[in-house]
Order: C-alpha cells, then sequence, then structure tokens
C-alpha cells in the first residue's frame, strides 16, 4: 500500500483538517443547498400532506383500492422504504464487526439513512390506514375489559420489529456520534453551542470513556444484525404467511432480506454521489469506497436474481393453475410485463457490469445502476403486492388495480420527504464520523510500534 | 481544595509512557484523546472489566421474560377463541419476545454504558477543547501540593507541549 494513504484509500490529513471539514460541511451552506431545501419541503406539504389530508377526509374511496385488492402501492412503498433502511444500520454493524476500515468514512451518512427511511415506511402505515388516529390499537395497553391485542397477526409481529428496529437504530446512530457531537460543541457558538453541549452529555474523551463506549457499541451492533434480519423477513411474512398465490412463498424471508440489502446498499452509493459532490467531501469517499460498494452490489445482485429465479420456478414447478395465473399475470401481461422485465434487466443484467473494475470506479456510472437497481427493487415491491391480490383463486372475483392520482402523487412525495429528512441531518449531524477517520488516519507515534 | 496537573502531547506512545510512569509512582491518571486507544492503551496501563456484557445479557433476558408475559399472559386474561386456533400459541411468543429481547437488551446496555462512562454529565470537569482535535492529554489529578513540581518535571521529560496546573472543585 502507498505509504501517505490510509487502510481505506483515503489520503493521511492532519487530525485538526477532519474537525475542519466535518464542521464545515455543517455550517457553511450555499444557496443550492437552501433551494433543495425548499424544493424538498414544498414537493413534501404538496404532493404528500395535502393528497393525504384530503384521503382522511374523503376516505379511502379516493384510492384505487376495491375488492379483492385492499393492498396497494402504499404498503409496496412501506416495503420499499423498509428495504432501504436495511442496508444502513445492518451493513455498519456488519462491518463494524468484521472491522473492515472503508466502513469509516460512510456509516454515519448510512445509518441516518436507514433512521429516515424507517421513519418514512412506518408513516406509510398511517397513510395505509384509513383512521390513522386508531392506530394505539396495535400497541399494547391496559384496559377496562382486559381486551389485548392478537398476537398471532403478523401485523401484530411488524409492530414490534418495527419499532424495536426503529428505536435501535436511533439508538446506534447517536451513540456512534457522541465523540463527534462534543468535537463540534467545542467548534461552534450560539444557538449551536447549546445545542451540541446538551446533544454530547458531557463528553470529554477520556480512556474510560472510550471503553466503556467501544464496548457499549460492539454489543449494539450485535444485537442489530439479528434485529435486522428479522424485520425484514417478519415484514416478508405479512405476505408469505396467506394463502394468496404469488405471496405464499417459504423463500420470501430470505427474499425479502436479501432485497434488501441489495435495495440499501445502492441506496447507499446514490447518497454516497451526491454527498461527495455537494458537501465536497470527496477525500473522505475515495473512488475505493465505490470499488467495495460495487463489489457488495455485485454479489447482491447475483444472490437476488438466484432467489428471483427460485421463486418463479417453483410456483412454475408446481404447476397449479393459480400459481401459473399468478406468473402469466406478472410476467406476461401488460403493463406489469414491462415493469416484470425492466427490473430483470436492471437489477439481474446492469449490476453484471460491475464485474470490471473500471465501472465500478466510475462515479456516474456507479450512480446509474444504483439508480436502475431501486427502480427495479421498487417495481418488485409493487409487483409482489399487485399481480398477486388481483388473481386469487377465485376468477369471478379477479379484479385489477391501478393506483390513483392520489396514491401516486403520495409516492413521490415520500421521496421528497427523506430527502428533506436528510438535508436537515447534514447541517444538524456530523454526517461524516471524524473519530473514525482519524482512526483510518492512524494514531500519532513518535516510535513506530509494532501493532497489537 | 485539590490540585490537578495537565499535560498536552503530540505523540500518543509518548504520552502512554508518561502515563504509565506516573501510575506506577502512585498516581491517578486520566488519558484524554482525540480517538480510542483501544489495544495500545490496554497493553501499556493494563486492561478493564467488561461491565456491559451483563447488561446487554440480563436485557436481553428481561427482555424475552417481558415478551412471553405479553403474548401469553395476555392471552390468558381474556381467553377469546378464534376458529379453533391456539389460545397458547408457541410461534408468535417467540417472534415477539425475539424482538423486545433485543429491544431491551439494547436499551439496558445504553444504560450500563451511561452508569459507567459517567455521563450525561452537565457539570464543570476538567477539559481541554484541543483533545477533542489533534492533542492527547494527561490529567494526573489529586496531588498533594508538594508534589506538583514532581509531576510537571516527569510530563516535561516526557516531552509534553504544555503542561498546565488546574484547580478541582
Amino acid at each position: 500500500m502507498v505509504e501517505n494513504l490510509t487502510e481505506s484509500g483515503m489520503k493521511k490529513i492532519p487530525y485538526k483538517e477532519v474537525n475542519d471539514d466535518v464542521v464545515r460541511t455543517m455550517t457553511h451552506s450555499g444557496a443550492g443547498y437552501y433551494i433543495a431545501l425548499a424544493l424538498s419541503i414544498a414537493v413534501a406539504v404538496l404532493a404528500w400532506g395535502l393528497p393525504w389530508a384530503y384521503q382522511i377526509f374523503t376516505g379511502q374511496g379516493v384510492t384505487g383500492l376495491q375488492s379483492p385488492v385492499y393492498w396497494g402501492i402504499y404498503l409496496a412503498n412501506f416495503i420499499f422504504w423498509i428495504g432501504i433502511s436495511h442496508s444502513g444500520t445492518l451493513l455498519s454493524a456488519i462491518l463494524f464487526i468484521t472491522q473492515t476500515p472503508w466502513r469509516r468514512s460512510i456509516y454515519r451518512s448510512a445509518e441516518a439513512m436507514t433512521f429516515f427511511s424507517v421513519l418514512t415506511a412506518a408513516i406509510f402505515v398511517f397513510v395505509h390506514m384509513g383512521r390513522p388516529w386508531n392506530f394505539y390499537w396495535t400497541v399494547p395497553y391496559p384496559n377496562q375489559r382486559q381486551l389485548w391485542l392478537n398476537f398471532q397477526s403478523p401485523l401484530m409481529f411488524d409492530v414490534f420489529a418495527i419499532s424495536a428496529y426503529m428505536t435501535s437504530s436511533m439508538i446506534f446512530l447517536y451513540f456512534g456520534s457522541i465523540p463527534d457531537l462534543a468535537a463540534v460543541r467545542d467548534r461552534v457558538t450560539g444557538w449551536r453551542k447549546s445545542l451540541y453541549t446538551w446533544l454530547a452529555l458531557g463528553w470529554r474523551g477520556t480512556d474510560a470513556e472510550w471503553h466503556w463506549l467501544s464496548k457499549a457499541y460492539t454489543f449494539f451492533a450485535v444485537f442489530i444484525i439479528p434485529l435486522a434480519v428479522s424485520v425484514h423477513s417478519i415484514v416478508s411474512w405479512d405476505f408469505a404467511l396467506s394463502k394468496v398465490p404469488g405471496l405464499n412463498k417459504t423463500i420470501f424471508a430470505p427474499y425479502f432480506v436479501v432485497g434488501a440489502i441489495y435495495s440499501g446498499s445502492a441506496g447507499i452509493v446514490t447518497l454516497m454521489v451526491i454527498l461527495r459532490k455537494a458537501l465536497k467531501i470527496e477525500k473522505y469517499i475515495t473512488l475505493n469506497h465505490f470499488d467495495k460498494l460495487g463489489i457488495l452490489l455485485l454479489v447482491m445482485s447475483l444472490l437476488w436474481s438466484y432467489i428471483n429465479f427460485l421463486e418463479v420456478f417453483t410456483g412454475w414447478y408446481a404447476d397449479t393453475s393459480f400459481e401459473n395465473e399468478s406468473l402469466i399475470y406478472r410476467m406476461l401481461t401488460p403493463p406489469f410485463a414491462y415493469m416484470f422485465w425492466l427490473m430483470i434487466f436492471t437489477n439481474t443484467f446492469m449490476p453484471l457490469l460491475l464485474i470490471f473494475r473500471k465501472v465500478r470506479s466510475s462515479i456516474i456510472i456507479s450512480l446509474i445502476i444504483s439508480l436502475g437497481i431501486n427502480v427495479g427493487m421498487w417495481i418488485e415491491r409493487y409487483l409482489i403486492i399487485v399481480t398477486s391480490l388481483p388473481r386469487k383463486f377465485l376468477p369471478y372475483a379477479w379484479h385489477d388495480y391501478f393506483p390513483s392520482w392520489v396514491e401516486i402523487s403520495i409516492t413521490v412525495g415520500s421521496f421528497a420527504f427523506f430527502s428533506m429528512l436528510f438535508l436537515l441531518f447534514v447541517k444538524f449531524w456530523p454526517s461524516l464520523s471524524i473519530y473514525e477517520i482519524k482512526e483510518d488516519i492512524g494514531i500519532p507515534m513518535l516510535n513506530k510500534r509494532k501493532g497489537h | 481544595m485539590r490540585q490537578a496537573v495537565l499535560g498536552h502531547f503530540t505523540y500518543a506512545d509518548v504520552l502512554l509512557d508518561a502515563a504509565k510512569r506516573l501510575k506506577d509512582s502512585g498516581y491517578d491518571v486520566t488519558v484524554f484523546s482525540p480517538i480510542p486507544l483501544g489495544h495500545e492503551i490496554e497493553h501499556t496501563l493494563g486492561g478493564r472489566k467488561n461491565h456491559i456484557r451483563y447488561f446487554a445479557f440480563f436485557g436481553a433476558v428481561i427482555g424475552f421474560c417481558l415478551g412471553v408475559l405479553l403474548t401469553l399472559g395476555t392471552a390468558a386474561m381474556y381467553v377469546l377463541p378464534r376458529g379453533g386456533k391456539p389460545i397458547f400459541s408457541i410461534t408468535p411468543t417467540l417472534l415477539v419476545s425475539y424482538e423486545t429481547a433485543i429491544l431491551f437488551g439494547v436499551l439496558i446496555s445504553l444504560i450500563g454504558f451511561c452508569i459507567f462512562a459517567r455521563l450525561p454529565y452537565y457539570g464543570k470537569r476538567i477539559y481541554d477543547d484541543k483533545v477533542g482535535v489533534d492533542s492527547f492529554g494527561l490529567l494526573v489529578d489529586d496531588i498533594k501540593d508538594d508534589k506538583i513540581r514532581e509531576v510537571e518535571k516527569t510530563l516535561r521529560e516526557y516531552g509534553a507541549d504544555e503542561v498546565k496546573t488546574v484547580e478541582e472543585k
């Protein structure tokens, strides 16, 4: 390895420069930032807030949902956003335990991405509900009649899994940021000083504090991995534990987990391309990071394609009329057929280009492939729901589903809502981990010792 | 009022050598650093115990029991037969308990961290901004007045960039 490069391929720079750069990303904003923020808020309010208010006021009749399809695009969005959330915390935890050096520059934003996408997904549950104010019915609380929840419903598993995941992801993100919040506290003035003094909890960076931080962080990482796997398995069981052809597949849990990591990793690539350019942090997120993420995407693409193939093949092998109908409807009937084959192109064939190192280290091609993967992954979730429910066992009950303008608008609005949260995040939170980048640069030693 | 001495170092290994010397002489030392020194500090000043694991373990056990209590206990409080399905069902009990085990494992580990690291603490404590950037600090506290010169001299001997005496409350 070249002497002046770190393990992750970053140039070795003085510690002070890291503090300066990260604080700069938080305190200096150009006009572009404010325009992007204003746009995202406007689109979130107009495309999401208002149509939702209209839907609540008028009733679920404004959606395209009707018998037999009562689950539509809202739940496709729910799975999509939960999927996006997967890579952040899960990847961060796995790479932390395996002590992978290239994790250090990207994990903070990836974890934030997790938290915000779980939040977006959770809001879709409310949007999907006809009467969102009755949400507390899914929460266990003591009541006079001692009538509790039905824990045998997969939807209840979801409530527990997602609440646990959201809480743990938030703790994981906040906890790993404490030393950086203290570093920011020491550099800023005014209201920021008060805010970060409060957030940094009085951190001083003593040997005892570092010791307990590293021990607790390791346990968090160990807890998060099985939790993240369980969350998307449970989301898959919302569907797989039913008897609907196209949904009742035993492969669904691993299929969803793999799909989630796949779309989440692609989400990280998209985000990193934008982030490094917008915040001018190219020296921290290097081509080496994209190279490694590209390999990860390639592996996940192969896994996903394999499971997707299996899912179709086992249905086909069963050769029952309802399985066949469900497959024909999804793969050969327009407009779903166009979507299905587009998904196969973006998620199975396009990522094969990542075999070439030149492609992996090209920012533009990485961006195109990652965006393509997420378009494909959104289609996958959409097709799972809207091509299975309209073709259940009895043909007289068949009815096609198409989303209404309200549903499409709320879908578009969710992307603006997510962007808004992320734009606020980069100004309020250190989006790069100051202390871990310093770890990557190395501990300054006068006499080079042997590593322990 | 007791006195304390804070020395700033550029290099971590020099600081650790000075810390070891002072610790061996019976002083109470605290190391400040902008990054975790992990193995280096354990190698020089000795390892520390990891009590968080008990918090993680018992947190997970408590969470699991709460999950079981919630699913089976509430089913027992209001027996509601549903189409011949079992009143006490194992699968959902295990699933919900799995989630609550992890949730409580995380929450109680966090409490463990706060107890041992003594955070949050918003009072006044000895601290210098530089240790959050690029300086390694060595704090020797609770020193008797006649020993201050000796500690300062030791820190300078080891090549501290700056040595200052601070008062402890």
